[in-house]
């Protein structure tokens, strides 16, 4: 059984605090993602759990162990690098096994346990190469490898595939989401693509100046943003929002209870454009841009500012163009004026 | 203008002219390698290929008679002189003693001041700054700690009860007082270059092969020790062969004694050429030295390109 619970858990770099009073269940065979933009703290986060930073207050625990104290190899963790961080003087079989060998293992039970590792990952005909004559892809695998060889309570993952091209990224993503089917074991992930963390994860921590704003599901997170910051990083593109009141002229009329919201949010793909007068809103289109399946249009709202809208077909709407947009009022989401939802 | 002379005009557009793309290229690039290149021919070139000629001749200085005697004094040098052996046995004693310990303390202090820390700049200040002092006022500072009884370094042995030789006037020491008193001057070069490649060394090896239970001295013998390779080949060619070259300090520090006790290659060529003018023989032996150097830098290229594949 290995569970994490981190309670209260802060780190400060002298006087700067980077990661402040984190609370979080972490449920056995779960897969979490850290997700953040750059600088939240979410790889800080990952190290402070892997034992590679230290913990300023708070309590760490990995199964029912308080591990605040316990050094990194201790922790029945294992961690897969953004640099894969292979060595590059090793074989793909050494350094798949070098973890075992310095912890004195016999050499036939370390060669099964690569041989078992390297057959689940497709790595057979990669053994005897050297890092620097692997792909990307190649090298991300031995470095999964690496850590499913120490069979660990928990794996970690910083920002594993950020080296990658994006086919490389989809088809990766792909098998570490089988991977995690395979083994399941505990896996903490970060990254700061939210589409990486929505397809992945059992449950997304969005991460920000080293706060949690909110934990969920990936739809809980997308249906139910708990703040304006939460609903513009979680889908793409990002949520429109506005002030309430630059839409109340448009709105004037219509049957929408807007309760005491400041700020309305509206998804792009949640506007459909109609004819200038069918709209509830109207606007005008600015720049359209041609995504293949569709187009994503700018489109400039009187008074409300600009508004994004993806748009579905070969049909796009056309530069300077006058549209009417429309939306149900169970796809709007109401903030108050501290930016929390209604 | 007629079909035929338009014709003629286009043949004409169309022909190669001298100064190609190829050959500007060409033009501008020994244009930037000449000032480089007359420098190598004037004092790299011309003076080797003046020594070898010299070194085919028995010419004194003093009598300035010049007789080609052939590959004599090559055959004086390592058949009859018995000096020429003791010479190159001090500067391999020299080297053999230089290097390893030069290395390992190069070393030791990288690891210590690779990280940073409050006052390490200070620490690698202390350690570099013999390498910019002036190598005349190194060895009088040392002579001075090093004579007999009232030399500094003695009497910090006879407050603890030792009872130092008289390091730079006995045969058995001298050689030991130079190496060290020369590694000590020349340490904080390799430990920049060590600095330097450790610091190159990504943190990512150190923190995954810490989370896979390795122990300090494992990080160090099974990654980092490795991944040194390149740098420690490099330094330790360039090390040996700056002993081989070494001058300055035993001039200044033993004059080549006691009884020849630090005679070592380039303090004899100055000998033979500078203080008893046989120029011929002098050169006979920098060409000696110049084979046994340059047999050292191709050690060091096989090595790297043996390393590197």
């Amino acid at each position: 059984m290995t569970s994490l619970a981190l309670s209260n858990l802060a780190k400060s770099f002298g006087p700067v605090k980077v990661i402040r009073d984190i609370d979080l269940t972490i449920e056995d065979g779960e897969f979490v993602v850290f997700v953040g933009p750059s600088g939240c703290g979410k790889s800080t986060l990952l190290r402070m759990i892997a034992g590679l930073e230290d913990i300023t207050s708070g309590d760490l625990m990995i199964g029912e162990r308080r591990m605040n104290e316990v050094s990194a190899s201790k922790r029945g963790v294992a961690m897969v690098f953004q640099s894969y961080a292979l060595y590059p003087h090793l074989t793909v079989r050494r350094n798949m096994g070098f973890g075992l060998k310095v912890r004195k293992m016999p050499a036939t039970d370390i060669k099964q346990r690569v041989d078992d590792a390297s057959a689940t990952l497709k790595l057979d005909a990669l053994m005897d190469r050297y890092p620097r004559e692997l792909s990307g892809g190649q090298r991300q695998r031995v470095a999964i490898g690496r850590a499913i060889v120490g069979n660990p309570d928990v794996f970690l993952f910083d920002e594993p595939l950020s080296n990658l091209d994006a086919e490389l990224r989809v088809h990766m993503r792909a098998e570490i989401s089988a991977l995690h089917g395979r083994l399941g074991n505990t896996m903490i992930y970060v990254t700061h693509d939210q589409i990486e963390a929505m397809t992945l994860a059992d449950r997304i921590v969005v991460l920000r100046d080293g706060r949690i704003e909110q934990v969920g599901t990936p739809r809980e997170l997308y249906a139910r943003p708990a703040n304006v910051f939460v609903a513009q990083f979680i889908g793409s593109p990002k949520m429109n929002v506005c002030a309430a009141g630059s839409l109340a002229t448009q709105l004037e009329g219509v049957d929408f209870d807007l309760k005491a919201a400041t700020q309305i949010g509206i998804r792009p793909e949640h506007l459909k454009i109609v004819p200038p007068d069918d709209g509830l809103l109207q606007g005008r289109v600015i720049v359209s841009e041609y995504t293949g399946a569709g187009s994503l249009l700018h489109i400039e709202v009187e008074g409300a500012g600009t508004f994004l809208v993806v748009q579905e077909g070969q049909a796009g709407a056309e530069k300077g163009e006058r549209i009417g947009l429309s939306f149900s009022s169970e796809n709007m989401h109401l903030f108050d004026g501290s930016d929390f939802a209604i | 203008m007629t079909p035929s002379e338009k014709t003629a005009t286009m043949a004409h557009a169309t022909r190669v002219p001298w100064l190609t793309l190829r050959r500007k290229e060409a033009f501008e690039a020994w244009l930037f390698v000449s000032p480089t290149l007359i420098g190598f021919i004037i004092f790299f070139l011309g003076p080797l290929i003046a020594v070898g000629l010299y070194s085919l001749t028995e010419w004194n200085l003093l009598s300035q008679e010049s007789t080609f005697v052939g590959v004599e004094n090559f055959r004086d040098a390592l058949t009859v002189n018995p000096d020429f052996w003791l010479v190159v046995r001090n500067s391999a004693l020299f080297a053999l003693g230089l290097v390893p310990m030069n290395m390992a303390l190069a070393l030791t202090l990288a690891l210590a001041l690779s990280r940073p820390f409050f006052g390490v700049v200070f620490f690698r200040t202390i350690f570099f700054a013999p390498v910019i002092t002036s190598a005349v006022a190194w060895a009088i500072v040392w002579k001075f700690l090093l004579q007999g009884e009232a030399g500094a370094v003695n009497q910090l042995l006879a407050s603890i009860g030792i009872d130092g030789p008289n390091w730079l006037r006995e045969p058995d020491w001298a050689m030991f007082a130079v190496i060290v008193t020369r590694v000590i001057k020349m340490v904080g070069l390799n430990m920049i270059l060590y600095i330097a490649a450790l610091q190159a060394i990504p943190r990512d090896y150190e923190q995954a092969a810490q989370l896979e239970g390795a122990s300090r001295w494992q990080i160090f013998h099974m990654v980092i020790w490795p991944l040194l390779a390149p740098t420690t080949l490099i330094i330790m060619v360039i090390t040996t062969i700056g002993s081989f070259k070494v001058f300055d300090h035993i001039y200044l520090m033993t004059g080549g004694g006691p009884e020849n006790g630090t005679l070592v290659l380039a303090y004899y060529i100055y000998q033979q050429g500078f203080e008893f003018f046989n120029v011929g023989y002098a050169s006979a032996l920098a060409i000696i030295m110049f084979v046994i150097v340059l047999a050292l830098t191709i050690v060091q290229l096989i090595l790297r390109q043996k390393g590197s594949g």
